[in-house]
């Protein structure tokens, strides 16, 4: 693929991005949610055109104007949420599309069918019987149906998503031995995956995205996973960093208990106190956000207890938020925002029973509560009437927030406040938790850029498989120690 | 706003074209009757407007009219006493109303499914309660309710208007109408937020049962009778009636104003009919019409705002 | 629900076989066959419209109006084989109006048929002036009436109308699809089928069968009556979830919907025997598919409940 762009509405994807290919090698593509690796696969498995650029197959120029075109040619995809029909047995998933014809005009030859997608899923070591439904396999297994789709079509570029990310160590090892027998056969291997420690056991080379753009290439023996991740999250121009730490925290104000909830977190201990600000760190996956999550009440929690000033969180969400808790999703769009509603209706939500207790609800009242917000956050709106969808990432971002000000939230929770917020606005919002905490409010960060973790917390704990790792102090906390700690293996 | 001012010149335009095809339509009588008409439209629709602006849906508000107005016809029979019947028929709306709530946010049945089961449960126990028979004859102080008329203007109007103001400042004045109004629009948002989802869904259906009970009161009072069938030609006009007046089914946009412009309108369409000696069977056509119609420019409505960034 | 609904079926006949004097004797087996033989030609159909999350309010309505037309033609002499094909024509008609609402116009399917429902039933009103229409001459209930090997027509025309359906399901490249609308139609776009075609197709078929019904309906009543199948398509939609198909993913079965339309056949008839009122038997049957559908609520959340999350942030 050679100097590929992409855009859409307000957003480059990728600026002129180059990947290259060899038969047999496993090329592992690395880069941040939103750096353009989704954007790019799907140009490449057609169902996407770039605007600009060209593919070439083996030296020659090709056109994919649809995902049939690229599965004819050979390329096949298998996606993080993978494209198996629930309801259908392994064979017809495997077949799906170009099932074998029968003897009857129309019919399929299920027999055949079956033969041969056993024979498939035989090549890969397994053993399954192939009018088992999709839906009563394990996720492992599904996966393997996905790689036996990809060969029935004669793959001979496989493009794999985060292939492991749902899988028991025993299951990754015969991943690698399928993968291992693939790259043997000739096939070549795009391999996307945040778990970095996977390169050493079956990676080639190495292209780096940032921003839609591609960093580097390099080859696997070259690369330290400390780098990588460097490459990944890139240098920010620093400004208005927090340089105020807290020497004297005040109480505590979350206590966390051997929190367990049917996210997967398990066994997660940790505190937080007045005036803090706390980093939440770990590679993608190490379930930050769940953890979050179930602190808040969004997730359900099985076991262990959340205090917030002194105040059991065991009632979901509504209990979390009157007792002045606060979340910033990472979705922002769809989890922190109802975007067809205005400015002042998403900055009032939470704070109904705050401002209105009686009930009654004045719109003009509300306006100013709305107005007074989006001054002292500098949101940039024509005014609080103007519907939220309008706004750029850095003001929605501030919305969200600006609807936790206004419910007078006192304990909050960041989950990737600045990703996809240009500089300018980053600051703003670091000066945004500045200013909480100095009111006394806590703040507990997740954040995957290693430098705002240093820079802006006063300490951090570290995740990895779900559970807590370590908890760094001030002086301990730097970006080889947050590593070292959220890395598998050394 | 832009919205509702554009659907009411459309009123006022079928309004012109009416009196010009016909010399009937301008006459007190027919003004009057019209706007009786949508009085009683417009008050089965207000809480299926409820329902649709928090993207859910309450199908079975036309059977439920017609259930509450028959067990309040037989109380008011038996008992002898208005206060009584209203009471009951009020009552058992909201019944009806707390059991849709339930299955919605306890047993989390999709709300169309849920009820439209309920919906065909209630045709079948109104026909069972009547047995095959009607009840009719009540007192005069009670049908004024609904044939009456207050200053030269018929009493539902008087009861819409009411309802108008109640129901608006609900919606517009009160938290609750606000949450509502969040829920629509991004449910997993406004959980996410604190807004207590379940609890407030769960009055939606019982208010939009309610509702449905009070029309089905002002309803008995007009038609002085009760018997199985009246509530089933309720349902679709009431659609009809929300759709037309912009709330949208995806929710979190609309308003009770816009359901009484779209009683108006659905109600100018089918007295232009009559008035123009059109087959009565053509109603029900008509309807499923607009219906679609109505659907589609909300399909459209959306896309288009979801394409603008 | 599965078997659930298999066991079910099996509890109300035993239940009503002691209860209820008369319900087991051949006739009256029969006499369910026959009642239940429109309504599986309706749920048939359903079934894969269920199937691909989509829902079709207007096949009572359609069916109704297909009657009308279907006697009117016979009133006129036409001949049985015109008719039919007429009455199929016009269910066709609204089948492919259904399916380019909700496929090409994206319209929520309830809705879309609620609305081409009006329209339906409007029509047969028109055409059939409000009442019954009579005189359809000899040919549809001669037919009708014949009972090869003692069994009656329309028992075996609703027989053979699942079997041929349920071989198209299996055999061909329809049943997947049509679970894949529904399970996970980006998977079917991305293998390169024409999805939309299928989709429409399934809604299509639903209006033709509702057309075809008619042969029945009109064959049982000697007329075509313009509010003759009001609600039967809700019974349809009962007899596919009592039988296990659901709202999601493309699960379904067209056996289960024939133990769903058995078991409404049967609870109807079984109540008929005891003497309770059909007005009654509506609303039971209202009752059982919101059981039903409650009971695959409950089972999904404990499923949920069970299985760890797979998928990380």
């Amino acid at each position: 693929m050679r100097g590929i762009s992409k855009s859409f509405p307000g957003v480059r994807a990728l600026d002129g991005v180059s990947l290259s290919v060899d038969a047999g090698e496993v090329h592992f593509l690395l880069g941040q949610n939103g750096a353009g690796k989704s954007t790019l696969i799907r140009i490449l498995y057609g169902a996407h055109h770039p605007d600009a650029g060209e593919i070439l197959l083996n030296g020659e120029k090709v056109r994919l104007a649809s995902p049939a075109d690229a599965r004819a040619l050979g390329i096949a995809v298998i996606f993080q949420e993978f494209s198996l029909v629930p309801y259908l047995d392994l064979a017809q998933n495997i077949f799906l599309g170009r099932e074998p014809r029968g003897l009857l005009p129309g019919t399929i030859d299920h027999r055949k069918m079956h033969a041969e997608a056993r024979r498939l899923l035989g090549s890969l070591g397994m053993d399954l019987d192939t009018h088992a439904l999709a839906h009563e396999l394990g996720v492992a297994q599904q996966q393997v149906v996905e790689i036996a789709k990809a060969l029935s079509q004669n793959a001979r570029i496989l493009v794999m998503d985060e292939p492991t990310a749902a899988l028991s160590d025993h299951e990754i090892d015969r991943l690698f031995t399928q993968i291992q027998a693939l790259k043997a056969s000739g096939v070549a291997v795009i391999y996307i995956s945040h778990r970095l420690q996977e390169i050493a056991a079956i990676g080639d080379r190495i292209t780096v995205l940032r921003d839609g753009r591609k960093v580097t290439t390099m080859a696997a023996a070259d690369a330290k996973p400390a780098d990588l991740v460097h490459l990944m999250i890139g240098r920010q121009v620093d400004t208005t960093y927090r340089h105020q730490f807290c020497d004297q925290p005040g109480a505590v104000v979350l206590d966390v208990q051997k929190l367990e909830a049917a996210n997967g977190i398990s066994g997660a201990t940790l505190s937080i106190r007045a005036g803090e600000v706390v980093g939440l760190a770990g590679l993608v996956g190490a379930g930050r956000s769940e953890l979050a999550r179930a602190i808040f009440g969004a997730d359900r929690v099985t076991g262990g207890t959340v205090r917030l000033n002194g105040r059991a969180l065991d009632a979901g969400p509504v209990r979390a938020v009157r007792s002045g808790a606060a979340l910033v999703p990472e979705n922002r769009q769809t989890e922190g925002l109802a975007l067809m509603r205005s400015v002042q209706d998403n900055v009032l939500v939470a704070g109904m029973r705050k401002w209105f207790p009686s009930g009654w609800y004045c719109a003009r009242a509300a306006a100013t509560i709305a107005s007074d917000v989006v001054a002292r956050l500098s949101i940039a709106t024509p005014s609080v009437a103007r519907v939220t969808r309008f706004l750029s990432g850095g003001n929605q971002q501030k919305v969200v927030i600006g609807k936790w000000l206004t419910a007078g939230s006192t304990f909050f929770v960041f989950d990737e406040p600045t990703r996809g917020i240009d500089v300018g606005a980053k600051a703003e919002i670091y000066g945004v938790i500045n200013r909480l905490v100095a009111d006394g409010a806590a703040v507990l960060m997740i954040s995957s850029e290693l430098p705002e973790v240093v820079a802006v917390c006063d300490r951090a704990y570290v995740m990895r498989d779900k559970r807590i790792v370590g908890e760094l102090q001030r002086s301990e906390l730097s970006e080889a120690n947050i590593l070292r700690l959220a890395m598998h293996h050394e | 706003m832009k919205g509702l001012a554009y659907r009411l010149i459309a009123v006022a335009a079928i309004a012109v074209g009416l009196a010009f095809a016909t010399d009937v339509f301008l006459t007190s009588a027919n003004v009057l009757n019209v706007l009786r008409q949508a009085s009683l439209t417009f008050l089965i629709a207000s809480g299926l407007t409820l329902t649709i602006l928090t993207a859910g849906l309450d199908l079975s508000v036309g059977a439920n009219v017609g259930l509450s107005a028959c067990f309040a016809a037989t109380v008011m029979k038996a008992t002898d006493s208005v206060t009584m019947g209203v009471v009951a028929g009020l009552g058992f709306g909201a019944l009806v109303g707390v059991l849709n709530g339930l299955m919605i946010t306890l047993l989390k049945l999709p709300p169309f499914i849920a009820t439209y089961g309920m919906l065909w449960t209630l045709n079948g126990v109104t026909y069972w309660f009547m047995g095959g028979e009607t009840i009719h004859g009540f007192r005069p102080g009670f049908r004024a309710l609904g044939s009456g008329y207050g200053l030269g203007v018929p009493i539902p109007i008087y009861v819409m208007a009411a309802f108008l103001l109640v129901g608006g400042v609900f919606t517009r004045y009160t938290t609750f109408g606000q949450e509502v109004y969040a829920i629509g629009a991004n449910r997993e948002a406004a959980r996410l937020s604190g807004v207590p989802v379940r609890a407030r869904l769960t009055l939606v259906y019982i208010l939009s049962g309610a509702m449905a009970g009070l029309a089905a009161i002002v309803y008995l009072a007009r038609l002085n009778s009760a018997e199985a069938d009246i509530g089933e030609p309720l349902t679709l006009p009431a659609i009809a009636a929300v759709l037309i007046g912009g709330t949208s089914l995806f929710g979190g946009v609309g308003s009770l104003t816009g359901t009484l412009i779209g009683a108006l309108t659905l109600t100018l369409v089918v007295n232009g009919m009559n008035l123009l000696a059109v087959d009565a069977s053509w109603q029900p056509l008509v309807t499923g019409a607009i219906v679609i119609l109505a659907v589609w420019i909300d399909v459209i409505t959306r896309q288009r705002a979801e394409a603008r960034v | 629900m599965n078997k659930g609904a298999a066991y079910l079926l099996a509890i109300l006949v035993v239940v009503f076989a002691v209860f209820g004097s008369g319900f087991a004797t051949t006739a009256n087996i029969l006499n369910i066959g026959v009642q239940s033989s429109v309504l599986l030609l309706l749920a048939l159909p359903m079934t894969l419209v269920i199937m691909t999350e989509g829902l079709d309010l207007s096949m009572g309505a359609v069916l109704s109006l297909s009657g009308v037309v279907m006697a009117t033609m016979l009133m006129n002499e036409h001949r049985l084989p015109v008719a039919v094909g007429a009455a199929v024509g016009v269910g066709l008609a609204f089948g492919l109006a259904n399916g380019l609402l909700v496929v090409a116009l994206g319209l929520p399917p309830f809705v879309a048929t609620l609305g081409t429902l009006g329209i339906a039933q409007g029509l047969a009103l028109l055409v059939s002036g409000g009442q019954s229409v009579v005189g359809i001459g000899d040919a549809l209930p001669a037919l009708y009436g014949r009972e090869p090997l003692d069994v009656p027509f329309a028992i075996w025309v609703a027989v053979a109308a699942f079997v041929i359906l349920r071989l198209a399901l299996s055999k061909t490249r329809l049943g997947p699809y049509v679970s894949a609308i529904g399970g996970n139609r980006e998977a079917l776009v991305l293998a390169g089928v024409r999805a939309n075609v299928y989709h429409v197709g399934v809604y299509v078929l639903a209006g033709a069968m509702a057309g075809f019904a008619a042969l029945l309906l009109t064959g049982r009543m000697s007329a075509g009556h313009p509010t003759a199948a009001i609600g039967m398509e809700f019974d349809a939609v009962a007899a596919v979830i009592v039988g296990g198909t659901t709202f999601e993913r493309g699960k379904g079965s067209l056996w289960g919907t024939l133990v769903g339309v058995l078991t409404i056949g049967v609870l109807k008839n079984g109540l008929n025997v005891l003497e309770v009122s059909s007005s009654l038997q509506v609303a039971s049957i209202g009752v059982l598919v919101i059981v039903a559908l409650a009971i695959d609520s409950m089972l999904q959340a404990l499923k949920q409940r069970r299985h760890t999350p797979a998928r990380a942030a």
